[in-house]
């Protein structure tokens, strides 16, 4: 920047001032009127540069990072593993995109979803495909290959929480991996800034003999109330069935339409109706009918067996 | 000295009395008499205009009954002048009341916290008491429809029926006489409009002498709603009571005779 | 970590609030009752910051009582919740403002309908069928969605309440221990064993 200054300045000032000797000439050189220098960032260029960098922006290490706010779940129970998810990408307070694919297809028998820094997300994604070249491989050590890979990257900034799952040898298997390097196998996992929302509805709904219709039913409820509550999660709700013939996708609702009308008719495992609480009850009250001989007067009860001024007799000036 | 004990509001005589405040009385009943009635399903008031002065331009909005807040309406009788001023006072503790617990004020209350004004001024400072008598009309949750009556000493009391201002004794024996416990809004308003047409000295009621105002509760809402008449209805209430002044001979006759038909259908049976 | 519930169904307000006194990572008392019946027909949950929500709940106990004794009737839950929360707006506004959330749970006579609200320190005041202040939040709203009717029983809001307070046994990381719970009716304000 400074090289373009000194083309347009009018004096000759600028190569002085990275003369070691004259080391206060470019503080003269203002004094006389004429800028000599811009003032730089006081941050590495990287980092300035990237701050003023354009969302469409082609080069891939300057795309602002985005989905910090997810809600994802899976669930393991007789009939398979569900898994849901929302669609809700975030930058800031800002919506950034209301239909981003959380689930990755890896392969017919292989998902993994994705919450955290989406570009993080998409970057170990390449690196499943290689595993596609092998023969099917087991759940846990597809689970394990993403863990070490995660983990050689600890500490540079990668930020992802996920859940592999699929069906092997061992039948359905769930694991859930994070960048920190965790890896858990376990049955009912929820991951996201709405995972506590998903979790409230999922683990009071959950049992392991659910019936597939139920399971579907339990992932889209949970996964609705989290983007009832969560202001990060919501948009479109992804819902996907993984079976022993490998992983089916069921379909894909509005968390709007799912809150007013319910997922829609002859959907099996779904009641019927809205799941928004203001629909579910609507018509209800909480009022106590009237009984006989109420007293609904004398208000908080306490004096209520006091005689109210107004019974009184006639003016004294009478 | 006889005007030892009178002239400073603060000052008791030997006998134990307060006599400005005493004058005070005084001079609300020689004011113009305002009655109060208290219904199962509505409290009315009413109030005799004193016209001074056949060159006085009428005053279209009423001069002795006020709204003080969507559930009190308030009928004065004393000097007009101070009871601008408690009007006013009042309809700003109202609303003060309604922004600090969001609730319509109890009417008690309002008639408490006006007599605690007034009370003060018959300890403090050198000042005279308010000249004035009020009647509270209201509607709250806790005890519903209410009538309260406050003087220029600071009491207050309840009431069902009472009457303040000039010839306000006659008044009360008349409500006394008249007064029933199940009294209806419609039969109450009636009742006022004859107590005041005892007690006035006209031969004959019309709007130019008469306020009138009720407070019931909306069949809808069931919230309170407080009307204060115009002159159109008050006239037709008086000449649904047969109290209106004839306007000539034939007209009265024909009034007289189809009163009860027109009656059904008057705005006054709200 | 403190955390409290309330929960309105059909006749009846249920409050409850976790019975844990802590200070820095030490809990200093298991069995404290944080909650204060403000009158027959009104309870307040509060939680925040320690010494703020004790001064604070017995300065709104001491003037509901001062209301009550001035008036000869207690304010509505409505016109109490209203002018609690403008205490907590108009100390917003000093130096040194009170950080005390609460829960309000009462019954409203002259209606016959229970009422909740729920207040926070910044003064914001929402009229709920359900509330939850503090981790339960999180944890306890979705249940609450998911399961709450304004026409349960009694049982069924107490069964409701277990959930939540199960929600938070499998989910939260804290153990809160035992719940106090307390529900208002018609009849008014008593404890209840959950």
């Amino acid at each position: 920047m400074n090289s373009i200054l000194s083309r347009f300045s009018s004096t000759n000032a600028l190569p002085a001032n990275f003369d070691n000797e004259g080391g206060r000439q470019d503080f003269q050189d203002s004094i006389n009127g004429a800028p000599a220098q811009f003032d730089l960032p006081g941050t590495e260029p990287a980092r300035f540069l990237s701050q003023y960098t354009d969302v469409d922006s082609s080069n891939p290490a300057a795309r602002i990072k985005l989905q910090h706010g997810t809600t994802t779940l899976a669930f393991r129970y007789k009939g398979g593993i569900i898994v849901c998810v929302d669609s809700r990408a975030t930058a800031g307070s800002y919506i950034a995109s209301g239909t981003v694919k959380k689930v990755i297809e890896i392969n017919p028998y292989l998902l993994g979803t994705m919450a955290g820094g989406a570009a993080d997300c998409q970057y170990w994604e390449c690196r499943l495909h290689e595993l596609r070249n092998k023969e099917r491989i087991s759940v846990a050590a597809a689970s394990k290959y993403l863990s070490n890979i995660v983990y050689s990257y600890k500490g540079m900034g990668l930020s992802m929480g996920t859940m592999i799952c699929g069906w092997d040898k061992t039948g359905p298997a769930l694991f859930y991996v994070d960048s920190d390097g965790t890896r858990l196998k376990g049955d009912v996992f929820s991951v996201g800034s709405g995972s506590t929302f998903a979790y409230g509805v999922l683990d009071q709904g959950y049992h392991w003999d659910l019936t597939d219709a139920e399971a579907q039913e339990l992932g889209r409820r949970s996964i609705y109330a989290a983007t009832h509550r969560d202001a990060y999660s919501g948009n479109t709700i992804n819902l996907y069935h993984v079976k022993e013939e490998g992983w089916e996708f069921i379909a894909n609702y509005d968390a709007m339409n799912l809150h007013y009308d319910g997922p829609g008719d002859n959907v099996p495992g779904a009641p019927g109706g809205g799941y928004g609480w203001d629909v579910r009850t609507q018509g209800l009250s909480s009022k106590l009918e009237a009984t006989e001989g109420q007293q609904t007067s004398g208000q908080g009860g306490r004096f209520a067996d006091e005689q109210p001024l107004t019974a009184s007799v006639q003016p004294p000036q009478a | 000295m006889s005007r030892r004990y009178d002239s400073r509001t603060t000052t008791f005589s030997p006998e134990g009395r307060l006599f400005q405040v005493e004058y005070a009385m005084e001079a609300i009943s020689h004011a113009g008499t305002t009655v109060g009635i208290l219904a199962k399903d509505g409290v009315v008031l009413a109030a005799e205009k004193k016209v001074t002065s056949k060159l006085l331009e009428q005053d279209q909005s009423s001069e002795k009954i006020f709204n003080l807040s969507d559930n009190i309406i308030a009928g004065v009788a004393g000097i007009t002048a101070d009871a601008n001023s408690l009007v006013n006072y009042a309809r700003n503790q109202a609303q003060k009341y309604l922004l600090a617990y969001d609730d319509d004020m109890p009417v008690e209350q309002l008639a408490q916290r006006l007599c605690d004004l007034k009370q003060g001024y018959t300890q403090y400072g050198g000042l005279r008491p308010f000249g004035v008598s009020i009647l509270y009309a209201g509607f709250d949750d806790h005890h519903h429809f209410q009538l309260y009556h406050s003087d220029p000493s600071g009491n207050y009391s309840g009431w069902k029926a009472t009457c303040i201002g000039n010839n306000n004794g006659t008044a009360t024996s008349l409500l006394k006489q008249d007064y029933k416990d199940d009294i209806g809004i419609q039969e109450a308003m009636g009742l006022a409009a004859k107590v005041l047409s005892k007690t006035m000295d006209a031969t004959s009621l019309d709007s130019e002498k008469l306020e009138f105002a009720t407070i019931t509760l909306d069949p809808r809402t069931k919230k309170p709603v407080g009307r204060v008449f115009k002159p159109n209805d008050i006239d037709r209430l008086l000449e649904k009571h047969g109290l209106a002044k004839p306007k000539d001979p034939e007209a009265a006759a024909a009034a007289a005779t189809s009163a009860p038909a027109q009656g059904e259908a008057m705005a006054v049976d709200s | 970590m403190e955390c409290s519930f309330g929960i309105t169904g059909k006749g009846y307000t249920i409050i409850a609030s976790d019975s844990n006194a802590a200070r820095s990572i030490v809990k200093m008392k298991t069995d404290e009752d944080k909650q204060k019946v403000l009158s027959d027909h009104l309870v307040m949950t509060y939680s925040g910051e320690s010494g703020d929500t004790l001064q604070f709940s017995e300065y709104i106990e001491r003037n509901l009582r001062l209301y009550g004794i001035r008036n000869h009737v207690e304010l509505r839950p409505r016109a109490a919740a209203s002018w609690i929360r403008a205490q907590i707006a108009d100390s917003l506004r000093t130096r040194n403002a009170y950080q005390v959330n609460l829960l309000l749970g009462g019954f409203d006579l002259p209606t016959s309908e229970p009422a909740l609200y729920w207040v926070d320190y910044l003064g914001t005041l929402a009229t709920v069928p359900f509330a939850a202040h503090g981790y339960g939040a999180f944890f306890a709203l979705s249940t609450l969605d998911r399961y709450h009717r304004p026409d349960m029983s009694l049982e069924e809001g107490l069964d409701l309440l277990r959930r939540c307070i199960n929600e938070l046994k499998t989910r939260f990381i804290v153990d809160l221990g035992t719940f106090k719970v307390r529900v208002v009716d018609r009849e008014g304000v008593r404890e209840v064993k959950l």
